[in-house]
């Protein structure tokens, strides 16, 4: 069970937090340029749908400073392959060329140019002479997958087919019920909005090509590149810089082609960094879901069946047929069914955006629930105690089955290693104070006059990694003082991950936080990591970051026992020092032991440990959050405000609770933007996007909401390194519930995010408020 | 030329008067704490301080800079910006990290011209800045702290 531990759970500051208090943390923009470097500049479509008939470049390559100019017709690999060729993503985030002839939303690149310095290459920009075909566009996912729909972009159909999962038998298990509820939910359009811009520089040495770039997913990107350039892993060099924000915005795309393509023809180093409208318009956005809900109930609130038809809006280029983590596993039903078909329109492309999936689902799942609850007059914190979730419950729709299924037509089972969904549930209620707020359904806590308040609660899971993204790699060097230094590819965006790596290996070989160095960043050096998602740092990761410390300490002790004339079973370390069990005075000195010769060598010990560790997919540990909200409508401004918002979440041991809390704050704020304020606005007519920017596109600021209580139900999981599983997606997942679920106590009417003004005056309206 | 007064320096650039500061503090002299977010006054991101006033750099043209002082994080030395510094670290305030030079220049100057600030104050002088990483709750009690400590 729990481990003793001097490391994990502490509070121990950040290892970069002093770079990034001064300033210093260099971001990919921030990285100074290398000699003869030119900037890139990218000609976009007007046209949500259209076809490049003609393009004229000459204008734009006679122009002093130019440097090179790629069309969709530029060969890429001297092999024939043009940049119009598509590119299939194995993550399912972007499927689609780096320069199309047939452009496919409002923003797809036409041309790219590099040039002395930005402005020439933007004068550059305009004097390239396109003609366009139009062709009919499609916005709707409805209309997009009518028989006779035009196709949406040139390759495939417009509906990917459906991942389906199914469980018992579905039409037995709504004849079980009782009570059968339907419901069907949408939401509006999240963009990641990261404060800073995506940007690469790339640079070819003869035929080996280095790219720096901010990104969690420095492996995953030198595979992109190595694919779709046709070349070795040992041509692709990539070096990643911290992310001034990720939230799934910094890997699963395609504009590092770009600077890798210009590169090659200009002869010289190119950067790109995109403008904030670019990173706002042509990177991705969350996928906007449509989802119909169908729950059977017994009449004493026993859920007995359950089944999903989730259609999501992959835009022009994503590639999503389901998505993408565990869901519609909240509750435990004999019978179910989830249907998940990923749509093509001719928008920007949708992708992972922090706890996708997830949120989109669990938020339909919850609110059907809420319903049910309704229906037989129930308590939705009984209900939700009586049937989540619980450790050994099976995972139905976990994405191991689906590529178990994908990759060797088998049909496993996946098991729950642990819920502390009953301890969030039953606590966070208490700390909301929900027994006396909570008056019933579609009733208001309390009205002050033109004040309304209403309490509301959700729960959702999220995965902690999942097998399949692949082994880790990592490495534990020791130097001669007994400071030590760990490589890891777990990459930087805010999520702490260097720090509680190096908390980890610090534990494992009994030394302070301080003692180790963390180098990260560079496809050469650092093992593999495919891409920090799917929160899998601390769940998976960690697997390799300790096994790699355990190597490193059994060298140690080894060498230890000959210096003590001991057996190295009997030995161990803590505070620098290594020591015999049971006689702790007899010991030495980490610094003494890997500075001092060794007689039979005439030098000191050279100690370096190292471990690749994939995760064996039968057994998943999944997060668990229980939110509760109290809000307060203004009934003459149709203003809602939060007045005390609950955070009860289970991520196993809490290994840096100041990590931790960083993380479910953060997930909050994100996700009470995408509740109220965050809203991709797309003109109807052309499928431009109208917010691209800070002022139109409203993120919280600080004096939005008040601040999230945050708790912990630290449920030990026996399958986690230390008991943890993973936290930074997952915190954003139970939110919408929660507020929604609010909202409709206050108001009676059910309101989908974002509930703006707008739709909450309707609702008094439809009151008579 | 323009000449520039930057953290106690004195600057000759060859520039034109209507590009924005952010830029020429970043492009020219390499002062990367200074960060680029939204371009339009919005998220703080590229906050510094003119005669010990904050600003948004990005909205300032270097034309209308004569004579005044311009200081950036990399050339804040006060006693009152160290203290702030360190609670940032004790609290483990930073996430991604980007907004944060930005979030301090707006502490510092709050804490300078009012050690002693209350909630509304602290709402007041920080509503300008942005942080996607969702840092506020504990900008909230990293300012407490700072303010104690200078005490
Ligand atoms: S970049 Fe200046 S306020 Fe956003
Ligand atoms: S810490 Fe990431 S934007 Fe503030």
């Amino acid at each position: 069970m729990r481990d003793e531990t001097s490391i994990i759970g502490k509070s121990l500051p950040l290892i970069d937090g002093y770079e990034k208090v001064t300033g210093r943390l260099k971001y990919a923009g921030d990285i100074p340029p290398l000699q003869r470097m030119h900037y890139a500049k990218v000609l976009r479509s007007p046209y949500a749908h259209a076809k490049v008939v003609h393009i004229d470049t000459s204008a734009a390559e006679a122009l002093p400073g130019v440097s090179a100019v790629i069309t969709h017709k530029d060969e890429i690999t001297g092999k024939k392959k043009t940049c119009n060729s598509p590119w299939h993503d194995f993550s399912f985030n972007f499927r689609g060329p780096m320069i199309s002839q047939e452009v496919c939303y409002v923003g797809d690149e036409v041309a790219v140019v590099s040039a002395i310095d930005e402005d020439v290459a933007k004068e550059a920009i305009k004097l390239i002479e396109v003609e366009y075909e139009e062709l009919p566009a499609i916005f709707d996912m409805e209309e997009s997958i009518k028989p006779g729909a035009p196709q949406v972009h040139p390759w495939g159909p417009n509906a990917l087919d459906p991942s389906v999962f199914e469980w018992g038998d579905i039409e037995e298990g709504f004849k079980e019920a009782d009570h059968i509820i339907e419901n069907r939910i949408t939401m509006g359009n999240q963009q990641h909005a990261p404060l800073d811009r995506n940007s690469c520089m790339a640079h070819w040495e003869g035929d080996k090509v280095s790219i720096w770039t901010s990104t969690q997913a420095l492996f995953w990107i030198r595979d992109a590149v190595t694919e779709f350039f046709e070349l070795s892993p040992n041509k692709v060099r990539v070096h990643s810089t911290p992310t001034g924000g990720s939230f799934g915005l910094w890997w699963g795309n395609n504009f590092m082609f770009l600077a890798v393509a210009l590169a090659r023809k200009a002869k010289r180093p190119v950067r790109l960094i995109l403008t904030r409208d670019e990173v706002m318009t042509t990177v991705k956005r969350r996928e906007k879901p449509l989802i119909d809900a169908k729950i059977g109930i017994k009449k004493d609130g026993t859920m007995v069946s359950q089944s999903y038809r989730h259609l999501m809006d992959n835009g022009a280029y994503g590639n999503k047929f389901d998505p993408y983590q565990s869901v519609a596993d909240i509750y435990t039903t004999k019978h179910g069914r989830a249907e998940f078909i990923g749509v093509a329109t001719n928008l920007l492309p949708a992708g992972c955006m922090r706890g996708v999936g997830d949120l989109t689902l669990a938020y339909a799942m919850e609110q059907t629930i809420d319903m049910a609850a309704e229906k037989i007059g129930m308590d939705p914190v009984e209900f939700r105690l009586k049937n989540h979730w619980q450790t050994g419950d099976i995972c139905h729709t976990s994405q191991e089955v689906l590529f178990a299924k994908l990759l060797f037509n088998k049909t496993p089972e996946v098991e729950l290693t642990s819920s502390g969904l009953a301890e969030c549930i039953s606590k966070g209620a208490e700390k909301i104070g929900w027994k006396d707020k909570w008056k019933g359904w579609g009733k208001p806590s309390s009205v002050d006059g033109h004040k309304i308040r209403g309490v509301g609660m959700g729960i959702s899971t999220h995965i902690s990694g999942l097998a399949f993204f692949g082994f880790n790699g990592i490495t534990l060097k020791v130097n001669p003082d007994g400071t030590m230094v760990l490589t890891t590819g777990i990459g930087r965006m805010g999520q702490g991950g260097d720090t509680t790596q190096a908390m980890v290996a610090a534990e494992v070989m009994g030394v302070e936080l301080e003692d180790i160095n963390v180098v990260d960043g560079d496809t050469e050096v650092v093992g593999h990591t495919m891409v920090t998602f799917g929160s899998n740092g601390m769940h998976m990761v960690s697997r390799a970051t300790k096994a790699a410390a355990e190597h490193a300490k059994e060298q140690l002790l080894e060498f230890a026992a000959k210096e003590l004339e001991a057996n190295p079973e009997d030995l161990d370390i803590k505070n620098r020092r290594i020591y015999v069990k049971g006689t702790e005075d007899v010991g030495i000195e980490l610094k003494e032991l890997m500075s001092k010769p060794i007689y039979e060598y005439l030098a000191a010990p050279e100690v370096i440990g190292s471990a690749s560790k994939g995760v064996e997919f039968h057994k998943a540990g999944k997060m668990m959050m229980a939110d509760f909200a109290e809000i307060e409508i203004d009934t003459r401004t149709a203003q809602m405000k939060v007045i005390k918002f609950v955070a009860y979440h289970d991520s196993g041991t809490v290994v840096n609770p100041a990590v931790c809390e960083n993380q479910v704050a953060g997930g909050y704020y994100q996700s009470m933007g995408l509740c109220t304020t965050e809203n991709l606005v797309f003109d109807d007519e052309t499928g431009a996007i109208l917010n691209p920017n800070f002022m139109d596109y409203k993120v919280v600021g600080p004096m939005d909401m008040p601040d999230p209580e945050i708790y912990f139900g630290e449920v030990y999981d026996e399958d986690g390194p230390f008991g943890a599983k993973g936290i930074g997606e997952g915190v954003t997942c139970a939110v919408p519930i929660a507020i929604s679920s609010a909202v409709y106590n206050a108001l009676g009417v059910r309101i989908d995010p974002p509930m703006t003004p707008e739709k909450i005056l309707d609702a008094l309206k439809s009151k008579g408020r | 030329m323009i000449n520039l007064k930057i953290n106690g320096k004195e600057h000759n650039l060859d520039v034109e008067a209507d590009v924005p500061l952010v830029w020429v503090l970043r492009d020219y002299l390499g002062l990367n704490a200074v960060k680029f977010g939204c371009g339009i006054a919005v998220c703080g991101a590229c906050t510094v301080h003119v005669d010990n006033k904050p600003v948004r750099s990005c909205v300032v043209p270097v034309g209308s800079l004569k004579d005044k002082q311009i200081t950036t994080l990399e050339g804040v030395e006060s006693d009152i910006a160290a203290k702030i510094k360190k609670a940032w670290l004790d609290l483990q305030v930073p996430q991604c990290g980007y907004c944060q030079p930005g979030q301090i220049m707006s502490v510092i100057n709050l804490l300078e011209t009012n050690p002693n600030p209350d909630d509304a104050d602290i709402d007041d002088a920080m509503s300008g800045n942005l942080c996607r990483c969702g840092t506020y709750l504990k900008i909230r009690e990293a300012i407490h702290v700072a303010a104690e400590s200078i005490k």
